[in-house]
């Protein structure tokens, strides 16, 4: 016992000493590391779009003091050196399953991550919300709701499918339906088989589809049979994305990698001035909208056009804002 | 965004946090349980964790491409009636042409006519025998009229009724958009694609005189999505006539996603089976009753590639192969001269008659009545958009149809037609009440030469749910094989030699090969609108036919020397003699009652006229004046459902092989159960044609129909 306090005290001492010495390295370090690090496992047209808008979008606050260093995982592997930035953005899951393992103490905000896949990294990184954030990709759903209202005024039922991840959002999209003024008619798909059937019985008895992402549902290889039914159904869909708005969704909100990167220089700044604590995870703020104009006319609806559409959709949410 | 949408959000991530802590507390509770209980859902509750970017961001192939949008009704240049899927189950329809009694305007007959007498005549308008040759049709886009008598054999399509979406039917007058033969109607079939059709499914029909069985695999492997069906098919035909059919066919059908841009489709066939054929009535010489084989085989390969969002390309190629192998032999010949000469007033002919019946060279006569025809077609499209008023659609085609017809052609040689067409089709939409279509076709062809068939139609929208539609629409018909080089003739050979006759000729056509194309200008007046859950649809309509080809005496036959022509007065040939105005009103109605009770209700009313002097015979009756479909379909909420059909037409006297039929009166019930059990779920269903067992005749009074049942079992797993 006795000899193992004494060895406690010791390391207590050394440990001080440590940190004498090391604090008179403090200023010289954090100058060294000090910045924001952004991570992606991979160079793709979209992350160079958000990493020149960020860098923008710093000049454009004259905010000069804040660095970024660009880390691409195929390149290297080691984290390391991003461990004592002010803060490090992670441009998709991959890139922010692997920042999560940084020391906590470095605060990391995900972008371009699904809101099930920022909650599925929060519990296993064991991270708290103040220094692991995200800008998700899911636009809220009251958002989605007013696109459908502006676009299709007559909707009265909204038919979604929901899938082992997406179910859970059940409770929400009925209350924001109501809010909305839709009454949100649920299917659940937990078998691949299911999914046309079930798709065919949510449009009989709506007057469209919302859909809500989900791997079991909608992929590259769905949308070929659930675009199809939807049109011959001659119910419309609404995506989430611009690719399902070209495959044959009717339209979708959706923000671009600049919008994005505008939200994520705005978090930077903000949470520079409150010493590195990083805000809730978020929406994104800035949105656009995206409509087929064939698909709306193959469906015998007229539509305003998609700036008159954005602009109401727009003001609508702003007022929801105030 | 304001602080309490900030709130929302964070409340909603923190619910899926604490789901996902939950999550994980389960999956470890869990997971020696999944090992032994081999929890299927399981795995795919772990595999939809794994949300990407790249299912928010990533690339989708395009589906609804530019070239796969239709029109939208209201915009559409011709009226259009649209059989779905769900519509050909209520109907309770076992063979694909029984569908188009639901389609106004169109006239079925069951088993019409003495040649290919197991075959359904389905015509538009009128003006047709059993062997209709006026409609263009379309199985995906493949052409499948006979290239021999222009109509089709519908019980040899290899296609099983459950694989099919929809079929959709243009109403007048179409070679802008469908090409060749568009001319009285267009029909087309669509199948599902591979990627909406259940992995497995077995479907059997045990019935009056019907026996089916028919096996559906569908599957994907990577890109490649494919399907393939089974069938075999038993038909015993009507009472007291030759017509029995036993088909067996495979139908395959794959589709690859070579990139999101590029997609490449296939499609197969193969189709074998007996058919009865010759009817003692008609025929108890030489075309006596019989069983003929056919065997048929098809295979496409379609291209469609993604120029931009607002334009894509496609090419087709398919080559079609249809054989039918069917031979007769007489009855003893001396017998029937002999009779013949007996009948005979005159003491000098009944002479001359014994005498040939003495010296004939054969005892019996035999016909090789092969027919072999094969089609390959090329086709090449473009469809765009250029900014939000205008879409067009323009391409080219090349076909080749080859005939082998011994019998038919006179000859053993192998004919070839060629056809190339050019077309085009632009939709502009001006204004969002105004929508004008206009489209043309060029047509060049072996037969007739070059014609052009021009079409233009003005739609307005005065409301959203209300739409006028005023079109003009020409087309013109190439002759068919059967109208340009029939050479039908007996001979038969006499142990003689000059001066008396070498051989005995019965040459009943013998066409000279100068026929015109028929032609028809079609005008419309027509009306779309929806009103709650009623959907209304009416046209005024007036054709004007000219040239109608038609077979009629040919004065300037020469018989070759020697050579006794034993019907000196009836050698026939095709020719354009005569016009008509065919005139009426259509209409279509589809009101949905409740959210569970649906009626479909058509009415035609049509006249015909002869406008020119020529059109002998029956031409003024060949459409019945006024046809009546009601078809009420209902969904209990146990998983039952039922349908009701009925279908009415006034008398009628259908040319060719047609006779005076009088009104006849049809109703059809249709009773189904769905259930689901585990992986399995199916359906089982009864339907009773004919439920008040009227016993009345169709196309001819040599069809009576009457009461016939059948069960159905379809599972899917």
């Amino acid at each position: 016992m006795i000899s193992n306090k004494g060895k406690i005290e010791w390391f207590k001492k050394s440990l001080a000493f440590l940190a004498l010495v090391l604090g008179f390295f403090v200023p010289l370090l954090a100058q060294a590391y000090t910045g924001i690090t952004i991570v992606m496992s991979a160079q793709t047209l979209t992350n160079k779009e958000f990493i020149d808008t960020f860098k923008a979008e710093l000049v454009n606050t004259k905010n000069s003091s804040l660095k970024v260093k660009i880390i691409n995982l195929q390149e290297t592997e080691k984290l390391e050196v991003a461990e004592n930035s002010e803060l490090v953005i992670a441009l998709g899951v991959k890139a922010l399953a692997a920042s999560a393992n940084l020391k906590f103490s470095t605060p990391v905000l995900g972008v371009f991550i699904p809101m099930p896949a920022f909650n599925s990294l929060l519990v296993k990184s064991k991270r708290d919300l103040g220094n692991f954030s995200a800008i998700v990709l899911d636009q809220p759903f009251s958002r989605q709701f007013l696109l459908i209202k502006n676009i299709l005024p007559a909707s009265k039922k909204i038919g979604v499918l929901l899938g082992p991840t997406s179910s859970q959002y059940a409770d929400l999209l009925k209350e924001e339906g109501e809010d909305a003024g839709l009454s949100v008619m649920e299917e659940n798909v937990y078998l691949e088989a299911d999914l046309i059937p079930k798709l065919n019985a949510a449009l009989a008895t709506s007057d469209a589809l919302m859909a809500v992402p989900d791997t079991l549902i909608y992929s590259r290889e769905t949308a070929q049979p659930i675009l199809l039914t939807s049109y011959r159904q001659q119910k419309p869909i609404f995506g989430y994305s611009q690719s399902y708005v070209r495959a044959g969704a009717l339209a979708a909100v959706y923000s671009s990698s600049k919008q994005i990167a505008k939200q994520a220089a705005e978090i930077a700044l903000i949470s520079q001035q409150s010493s590195n604590l990083l805000p809730p995870p978020q929406a994104p703020k800035y949105f656009s909208i995206m409509v087929n104009y064939q698909v709306a006319r193959s469906f015998n609806l007229v539509l305003k056009s998609d700036e008159e559409i954005y602009q109401k959709v727009l003001a609508a949410d702003t007022l929801e804002a105030k | 965004m304001s602080n309490s949408r900030f709130f929302s959000l964070l409340v909603l991530i923190l619910a899926g946090y604490c789901q996902t802590l939950y999550a994980e507390e389960v999956n470890t509770t869990e997971a020696s349980t999944t090992a032994t209980e081999g929890n299927s859902a399981w795995p795919q509750f772990l595999a939809s964790e794994n949300l990407s970017e790249d299912d928010y961001i990533g690339e989708v192939p395009k589906v609804l491409t530019i070239s796969r949008l239709s029109q939208s009704l209201a915009d559409s240049p011709s009226a259009v009636t649209v059989i779905d899927h769900e519509t050909i189950l209520a109907s309770g329809a076992v063979d694909i042409p029984e569908l188009f009694r639901l389609v106004p305007g169109m006239y079925v007959g069951t088993n019409a006519g003495f040649v290919y007498n197991t075959n359904h005549a389905v015509s538009f308008h009128g003006m047709n025998s059993a062997y209709v040759g006026n409609m263009q049709v379309l199985i995906n886009g493949r052409s499948v009229y006979s290239p021999l008598f222009g109509g089709v054999n519908w019980s040899e399509l290899p296609v099983a009724l459950m694989d099919i979406e929809r079929i959709e039917i243009t109403r007048g007058p179409n070679a802008a958009s469908y090409g060749a033969n568009a001319f009285s109607a267009t029909i087309n079939i669509l199948t599902l694609t591979p990627s909406e059709t259940p992995a497995n499914s077995v479907l059997v029909t045990h019935g009056n005189g019907r026996n089916e069985a028919f096996y559906r695999h569908a599957g994907k492997a990577g890109s490649l999505a494919y399907r393939a069906t089974l069938g075999y098919r038993q038909d015993d035909g009507l009472d007291d006539r030759n017509d029995f059919k036993r088909t067996r066919f495979v139908s395959a059908q794959a589709d690859y996603q070579v990139n999101t841009n590029n997609m490449l489709e296939f499609e197969f066939g193969l189709t074998g089976g007996d058919r009865g054929e010759g009817n003692i009535l008609e025929d108890n010489v030489v075309f006596v009753p019989r069983t003929k084989q056919i065997n048929n085989y098809f295979g496409l390969a379609r291209w469609k590639h993604q120029l931009s969002d607002t334009s894509d390309f496609q090419l087709q190629a398919y080559h079609s192969y249809d054989r039918s192998d069917d031979e007769t032999t007489s009855v003893e010949l001396k017998p029937v001269f002999k009779g013949i000469a007996n009948a005979q007033t005159s003491r000098r002919l009944r002479a001359q008659f014994l005498f040939i019946a003495n010296n004939l060279a054969i005892d019996r006569l035999r016909i090789d009545n092969e027919v072999i025809n094969e089609r390959t077609d090329i086709e090449a499209q473009h469809t765009f958009s250029a900014g939000n008023s205008i879409r067009a659609v323009w391409g080219a085609s090349v076909r080749q149809d080859t005939l082998y017809a011994p019998h038919y052609l006179g000859n053993k040689k192998t004919d070839k037609f060629d056809l190339q067409r050019l077309f085009g089709h632009v939709e502009w939409r001006p204004h969002r009440m105004w929508t004008l279509n206009t489209g043309a076709m060029l047509e060049h062809n072996d037969f007739t030469g070059t014609d052009i068939s021009p079409r233009a139609s003005l739609n307005f929208k005065p409301y959203m749910n209300h739409a006028l539609r005023l079109s003009i629409s020409s087309a013109l018909r190439t002759p068919n094989y059967i109208e340009e080089k029939f050479d039908q003739k007996l001979v038969i050979p006499t142990t003689l030699s000059a001066p008396f006759p070498r051989a005995l000729l019965l040459q009943t056509t013998a066409d000279d090969g100068k026929v015109d194309p028929e032609r028809i200008i079609s005008r419309e007046l027509g009306y779309m609108g929806k009103i709650s859950g009623l959907q209304l649809d009416a046209r005024l309509f007036s054709d004007r036919i000219s040239d109608v080809i038609r077979f009629d005496e040919r004065t300037d036959f020469t018989v070759p020397a020697n050579v006794l022509l034993l019907n000196p007065n009836s050698v026939d040939s095709a020719l354009n003699k005569g016009s008509a105005a065919v005139e009426g009103l259509e209409l279509q109605t589809r009101w949905e009652i409740t959210s569970n009770t649906n009626l479909l209700l058509n009415h035609s009313h049509i006249r015909i006229r002869e406008t020119q002097d020529g059109l002998k015979r029956n031409f003024t009756k060949s459409m019945p004046v006024n046809t009546l479909t009601a078809m009420l379909t209902h969904n209990f909420s146990n998983g039952w459902d039922a349908s009701l059909a009925y279908y009415q037409t006034s008398e009628t006297t259908q040319l060719g092989d047609g006779d005076p039929v009088d009104l006849t009166r049809r109703t059809d019930l249709r009773m189904a159960h769905q259930f689901h059990s585990g992986v399995w779920s199916g359906e089982v269903s009864a339907v009773v044609e004919n439920l008040f067992n009227e016993h009345y005749q169709e196309f001819a009074d040599y069809n009576s129909l009457k009461r016939r049942g059948r069960i159905n079992l379809r599972l899917d797993f």
